[in-house]
This record gives C-alpha cells, structure tokens and sequence, in this order.
C-alpha cells in the first residue's frame, strides 16, 4: 500500500518537475514585469500615473524584497527604493 | 435658445485658448452671468499663472471661497493639492500596515510624490472629482484653464490613465493566475475603484450634454492657427465645443488712421474666423475702453456675451 503510494508519487514527480520549474519561471516573470510598471519612475522611465501607484506601495514592499533576494542581491540595488 | 444660452445650461464649461487672448475674462463673465441667472456656480482656475483674483478684484486662494451669493471661485495649486494627496493616501494605509511596513512605505511615497508628474496628476485628480461631483452645491462648473496645449494635454490624460491602469491590471491578474482570487486582491481592488472613477470623469467629459468647451480667440493670426489646431484635438478627444469666443473685436467708430487700418485688417481676419469656423457658433466681445477689472466691467463683458 505505502510502497504503491511512493512509487506514484516518484513517477509523478519525474513527469512534472520539469514543467513545475517552468511554471515557477514564468511565474516569476509575470511578477517581474507588474513590479517593473508600478516602479518605472525608479528605473528612469517615466510613469503616467505614479500618484495612482501610492495606495499600492505597502503591497509590495514584499515582493520588491523576493525580487532582490532572487536576482541575487541581499541588498536592494536600487539607492533611490531602499528595501533591506 | 440662443447659442450663448446654451452655454450655460451646461454642467461643466472649459474655457481654453491662447495665452493672452481672454480666457479668464470670459470665464469669469460667464461664471458671473450664470449665477445672475440662478444657477450656483464654481469658477475654478487651473492655470498655475492664476488671474482670476486680479480680475474678480479680490483674493481668491488653493479653498473654494464665496465671491457673491451664487458664485464661489477656487485656484487650484497643483503643488498644494500633491502634498494634499499624499497626506491622504498616508493616512488611509496607516490604518492596514504595521510599523515597519508603514515607515518603507511611507518613504517610498514621499519619493514618488517629488516625481515630475505627480502634481500634474494631483491637479488632474483634482478636476476629476469637482468634475465627478464630489461638491453637490454647485450647479456649474466653470474651469478658466492655462493655455491651449497643457489644457489639451489634461483633456486627454483620463483616456491615457485609463489605458495604463487597465494595462496594470491584467499585469496583475496574469500574475495572479487562476488560483489566486483577484476580487479580494488589495491591489486590483485599488486599481478597480480608479479605474471605475476614471470611466465616470471621462464620461462626464465627452457627455456633450454635460460638458462644452469653449475657445476663445482674437481676430488675428496665430490664435486663429491655434483654435483651428486646438478643434482637430478636441475633436479627436471626443470633447464637444460648444461655441468660439473672438475677444476685442475693435468697434467701428474711429476716424483715426491708424485705428481705421487696424480695424480693415482685423476685418480681414474676421471673415477668416466666419468662413473656417462656420460650423461653430461664434461669440464676439467688442474692446472696452478701459481693463477689465472687477465684477463691474465683467457685468459688460456678461452682457455682450449673453443678452446680444
């Protein structure tokens, strides 16, 4: 019974870990990408609607920090969006 | 009715035009005349160049201050109502957010707040809830605007705003996904109610039984150039104008030489202004002998304009 359970477990693992990984990327990208339109005034772009972005900001303190760690750096690399 | 009073059965009137050539003069006349005639009336200036306190002969400031019974004015200050902003969206998430959250937070705003753009779009946020009516004690709203091009610029920012909003939106829903609710997402509920705010001013605004710009002009050159320009993108806004206002017409009384060639020339540019605007009612304004100045000189300007 348990020996049954595991092995369809591996075999399910072996088939979707390589689309999880992928799921996991685009996920991340579509993140990247929202991130990017709410802080493009950071980045130098300029952004119609910055004031409209206010409200949201506390919203994504957190993943503005997920973003950071995930590209690698501790720090938040951009001296004008301090983060941690 | 005539032409002009139609004007004022409006709820919303634009005055635009080139620098110089009597925006806020006729603005203020109209304003004036509308609330002689019952309505309750709100002048409001968005030129940062603010005239209205010179021209109504007293101090008009950043609050809506009552100038006679029926007629308050206001000088929206774009710097004021930015910082005004702020200070709000602060104390709306002060409530939602712990300390630490609040103090990232609070710097991040401080820093879009000094961007550029943003007392740009607090002034336009402004206009959008007078226009929207958030103030229900008034009837009519006048807006003496700076000139031709920022008007224009404001005009189309609702359409421009709306597209980038939604543009963030399905951003947001593709991150998402489809097992994550997005009717209870904070950040697409905050984008839904501007999105839903920004509809109801761009609705009001190309209403044409609610809004009506008018463009005023002299008999000459570039500001013919400029309200033929000004119309195409007004046009394209899908903005009504509703009438042209030629401003200082010279009267034909003047035996002086140099008056009476003036006066051939400006002629010249009349029929001009008749032939390519024909399809648009125009008002004209005879020259006063003297500045206008005061609600006193504004009654004659109310007068040539409305009881012609």
């Amino acid at each position: 019974m348990a020996l049954g359970k595991n092995i369809r477990d591996f075999v399910h693992g072996i088939a979707y870990s390589h689309y999880e990984r992928e799921l996991r990327k685009q996920a991340n990208e579509l993140n990247d990408l929202f991130l990017l339109l709410c802080y493009m005034e950071v980045v130098g772009l300029p952004n119609p609607a910055t004031l409209y972005m206010l409200d949201i900001y506390p919203y994504l303190l957190e993943q503005f920090h997920l973003w950071h760690r995930r590209m690698g750096m501790d720090r938040s690399p951009l001296g004008n969006l301090p983060c941690c | 009715m005539s032409d002009a009073a139609r004007l004022l059965d409006k709820k919303v009137l634009f005055f635009g035009g080139k620098g110089g050539v009597g925006k806020t003069t006729s603005a203020a006349a109209t304003a004036l005349q509308a609330s002689r005639s019952g309505k309750r009336v709100l002048l409001v200036s968005t030129d940062p160049a603010h005239n209205t306190s010179d021209i109504l002969g007293r101090p008009i400031g950043p609050e809506i201050v009552e100038v006679l019974p029926n007629l308050h004015a206001l000088e929206v200050d774009a710097t004021q109502e930015s910082a005004r902003y702020v200070e709000e969206v602060k104390v709306r998430i002060k409530a939602l957010f712990g300390h630490a959250i609040l103090k990232e937070a609070n710097r991040q705003i401080d820093l879009a707040a000094s961007m550029p753009a943003a007392e740009e779009v607090a002034l336009f946020d402004r206009i959008g809830s007078l226009i929207r009516g958030e103030d229900d004690r008034f009837d009519l709203l006048v807006f003496d605007t700076a000139p031709t091009g920022h008007t224009l610029r404001l005009i189309r920012m609702p359409e421009l705003m709306e597209a980038w909003i939604r543009a963030l939106s399905r951003s947001r829903r593709a991150m998402l996904g489809v097992d994550q609710d997005d009717k209870n997402d904070p950040i697409m509920m905050s984008l839904g109610d501007r999105l839903e705010r920004l509809r109801e001013f761009r609705a009001r605004l190309i209403s044409p039984r609610v809004t009506s710009f008018v463009l005023v002009l002299n008999a000459e050159r570039l500001p013919i150039e400029e309200t033929a320009r000004a119309l195409e993108q007004l046009d394209e806004a899908g903005v009504r104008v509703g009438a042209l206002i030629v401003n200082r017409v010279l009267p034909p009384t003047s035996i002086d030489p140099f008056l009476v060639a003036r006066q051939a020339q400006e002629r010249v540019y009349l029929d001009e202004i008749d032939t390519r605007f024909a399809h648009l009612p125009r008002l004209r304004v005879p020259q006063l002998p003297r500045d206008v100045h005061g609600l006193e000189t504004l009654q004659t300007i109310a007068a040539a304009l409305y009881q012609a």
